[in-house]
């Protein structure tokens, strides 16, 4: 326990020392952050309010429902920070010259482990907790909280249920290590990518949000009422059930149904995080050992020599530099499991969303409530193609690590690697972006008798914001690129990232607010059957292009200018 | 040939380097020398174009390194004082990956890597991914990848850090041997006796400024006024 706090009191020293640091640069870029940062929390903050009021006061859809909602929500938040969590310990705990360190010195296997998971929680989850607590508390005021209501729920419901969710992801981790060690780590993967699958999928299917809205809406205008017997029965044994329904029951003023929410989750967590702790002591040294058993098995002597797909060794049709670019990125990308684990798990979550959304049924022929599902939507596809950016081309450039020299140093017009990297990181996007934005129109299509105006909408606006969200992370990465840091999701989860995705986000609300008005006109159109004037859509279309072209032109003149940057 | 005209390079208000000129001839082995923080790795990456000069001109083979940065890196072979690698990449990737930016054939390029694996005495370790290597591994392949292109120049930043004896061996005869050829090598290093074993003209950088210049008989003369020993000059000239 002292070598514990000795080894924290020496990391705390260093985070000091690396915060106050009061050099002009460091000052002005503390101020930016802190500007980005705080917009964006008040806009979280406004947002939450008005959406929670809107929800409750204009559509009516009542505190249950909202609840349920909320609750859905959770469990997609709960998931996310879980694969998040899965993916970032596999390098901090199993990948980190950190560990390798400490585990030449007398610090237990133990204390290492609780030491570098609460590095992972704390490192990964800070921008969580304050989009999280914003949201809290633009709700709460809706609600009229006292202000300790908010740091109650912040500690006593948030915490510890982002802390479960992480304690989940390490035991996953440590028992994946263990069943790879027999068979095989990509076969194991590919089985939890389609673990994962199967639990959102049911997760929707026998939560089905449609035949709740209808059983619930039988009971109007008393839809504040708790409705729980029309939950299925394994939803009351979810964490986000808990919160949610801790929430209803505090937004109704009865703490005292609310507080048993509250102590389940915390016991649960404890008693996962003394699992975890349990666990680490007979595993994790062991699991540790065994991801030198994957590494020999991934190098060796054999796979090495075999002629692989996009070898370097085969002729190529493209030009030598733009070949070697090419296929530097593949293999750097495909031999990375954090990368393609990663990408294997996002793009499965797309597939999960798609098969989800193909079959919406949109139901009621309501101006505001298709205005708002088509909003919610079209967030969603720009909140996908802000993570998919962020996670994968924002570390495009620090990924390049010091090897960089071989590329500065080569007669090469750095031009043309930062325009590989685009292209690529462009393709990946945007091929995402547009299936999204495909799935996600069909509805509406079939909704508007076949109308495609809304599909090539979202065809275009899936194009245009992929191309700004990729331009503006690859060049912004450049501009923060930490080429000490070989850890792709330490990169992108970084102070410069984190500035990053907030920028995108406020472009993301930008592009969501200017369609508004146009898709109120849509639908409105659409259900009194009158002909829609496509002249409304030139002031947003234009506001749309010129945002977009003016931040694409500026991130690639950032990221352009980042890699003359003296070496 | 490489030349500096009045080279430069401050880093805030501190002068790393300070209107350094020289000249390395086509054929001549230069060793560039100076403690620790001296500003040689500062002239060197200016040199390779890994930081641009405050002040002053760099003329690689004829090129401007600021103004014609392709054409003058093009005739250059680099070697850091850190061989960094691509660690997912095998030796082998990375010798083709120098090779493409390098826009070779690539049926020469594998006939050059086979025959630099040979003399290198890489051996399998080059079908591994870079991750793997010890440091003199690394270093290996990283002067291997540098002479793929049959280059003009050589600028090699301390190359014998890492090395085995026997690797050390091959790459101070395959530097002589370039040099012999043609080639002019610009070598910083620590090591006195291997400049005064390999070089025909030595520089020593101290504080950012060329402290000495000269060849092997100015350095005689040097070393006359003292003790007859290398290192006292040096300790000299540096102090």
């Amino acid at each position: 326990m002292l070598v514990l706090l000795h080894i924290l009191k020496f990391k705390f020293i260093s985070f000091i020392k690396t915060t106050f640091d009061f050099r002009f640069v460091t000052i002005v870029r503390g101020l930016g952050s802190l500007l980005v940062f705080g917009g964006f929390s008040i806009v979280a903050y406004f947002l939450s309010y008005e959406i929670t009021k809107f929800v409750l006061e204009q559509s009516r859809t009542g505190l249950f429902l909202y609840h349920r909602f909320i609750s859905m929500l959770l469990f997609v938040f709960f998931m996310s920070v879980n694969m998040g969590n899965i993916i970032v310990s596999y390098s901090t705990l199993y990948k980190s010259s950190e560990v390798n360190y400490l585990f030449t010195k007398p610090v237990s296997f133990t204390g290492i482990f609780v030491l570098k998971f609460l590095d992972n929680f704390l490192y990964s989850s800070t921008t969580l907790f304050l989009v999280a607590f914003m949201v809290l508390l633009g709700y709460g005021t809706y609600f009229g909280y006292p202000w300790y209501t908010f740091l109650g729920v912040l500690v006593f419901v948030l915490v510890p249920f982002m802390f479960l969710s992480a304690c989940l992801a390490v035991l996953v981790l440590m028992s994946l290590m263990k069943i790879a060690s027999r068979w095989g780590f990509r076969r194991v993967m590919m089985g939890l990518a389609g673990m994962y699958f199967a639990l959102v999928f049911f997760f929707f299917k026998f939560s089905n949000p449609i035949k709740l809205v209808t059983q619930v809406n039988k009971y109007y205008p008393n839809v504040d009422n708790y409705f729980s017997q029309f939950d299925p029965g394994f939803v009351k044994y979810l964490p986000n059930n808990w919160v949610a329904d801790f929430l209803f029951f505090m937004a109704r003023g009865e703490v005292k149904f609310a507080l048993p929410y509250a102590a389940i989750l915390i016991l649960v967590t404890l008693a996962m995080f003394v699992i975890c702790m349990l666990v680490a002591y007979r595993f994790y040294y062991r699991s540790w050992l065994v991801t030198f058993e994957f590494q020999a098995q991934s190098n060796s002597l054999q796979a090495g020599r075999r002629m692989k797909m996009f070898d370097f060794r085969k002729e190529s049709i493209l030009p030598p530099q733009m070949e070697s670019l090419l296929k530097k990125e593949y293999f750097q990308f495909f031999r990375e499991p954090s990368q393609w684990i990663h990408l294997g798990l996002m793009t499965v979550l797309v597939g999960v969303f798609v098969l989800s959304v193909r079959n919406l049924n949109l139901g009621l022929r309501v101006t505001n409530v298709q205005t708002l599902t088509y909003l919610v939507l079209y967030a969603f596809g720009g909140f996908l193609t802000c993570s998919l950016a962020l996670r994968f081309v924002f570390p495009f450039i620090s990924l390049e690590g010091k090897a960089l020299w071989s590329q500065i140093s080569a007669p090469l017009d750095l031009k043309k690697a930062y325009f590989t990297k685009f292209i690529i990181g462009l393709s990946l996007i945007l091929a995402l972006a547009v299936i999204v934005a495909i799935s996600s129109n069909v509805p509406f299509v079939r909704l508007s008798q076949r109308r495609p105006l809304l599909l090539w909408f979202g065809i275009f606006s899936a194009f245009w914001t992929s191309l700004t969200l990729v331009t503006l992370n690859l060049g912004f990465g450049g501009y923060f690129a930490n080429y000490q840091e070989k850890n792709p999701i330490r990169v992108a989860s970084s102070q410069g990232a984190t500035l990053t995705f907030l920028f995108s986000l406020v472009y993301l609300i930008v592009l969501v607010s200017i369609i508004i008005l146009p898709l109120l006109q849509y639908f409105n159109s659409l259900f009194i059957f009158s002909q829609f004037d496509p002249r409304v859509l030139v002031i947003p279309g234009t506001i749309f292009g010129v945002v977009s072209a003016a931040l694409t032109a500026f991130a690639g003149v950032v990221g352009l200018r980042s890699l003359q940057r003296d070496f | 040939m490489i030349e500096l005209r009045n080279v430069t390079k401050k880093f805030g208000n501190f002068t790393a380097v300070d209107g350094i000129s020289l000249t390395v001839q086509k054929g001549e082995f230069f060793g560039f020398l100076g403690p620790n923080g001296a500003g040689k790795t500062t002239t060197i990456k200016m040199m390779t174009g890994l930081f641009t000069p405050t002040q002053g001109e760099i003329i690689i083979n004829g090129y401007d390194i600021a103004k014609n940065p392709i054409e003058a890196k093009m005739t250059v072979a680099y070697v850091p004082d850190q061989p960094f690698l691509y660690d997912k990449l095998t030796g082998r990737e990375f010798m083709y990956f120098v090779g493409g930016l390098f826009k070779m054939d690539k049926k020469k390029l594998k006939l050059k890597i086979d025959e630099l694996v040979e003399h290198f005495e890489i051996g399998d370790w080059v079908d591994k991914r870079t991750e793997d290597y010890s440091q003199g591994m690394r270093q290996r392949t990283t002067i291997a990848a540098a002479l793929v292109h049959e280059p003009l120049s050589i600028i090699i930043d301390e190359p014998m850090i890492g090395l085995d004896p026997r690797s050390a061996k091959i790459v101070r005869e395959t530097l002589r041997k370039k040099a012999q050829e043609g080639v002019s090598v610009f070598m910083s290093t620590h090591s006195l006796p291997i400049a005064e074993e390999l070089c025909t003209r030595i520089g020593i950088i101290h504080n950012g400024k060329l402290a000495f210049v000269g060849t092997q008989e100015h350095l005689e003369l040097h070393k006359q006024q003292y003790d007859g020993k290398f290192e006292s000059v040096f300790l000299e000239l540096t102090k």
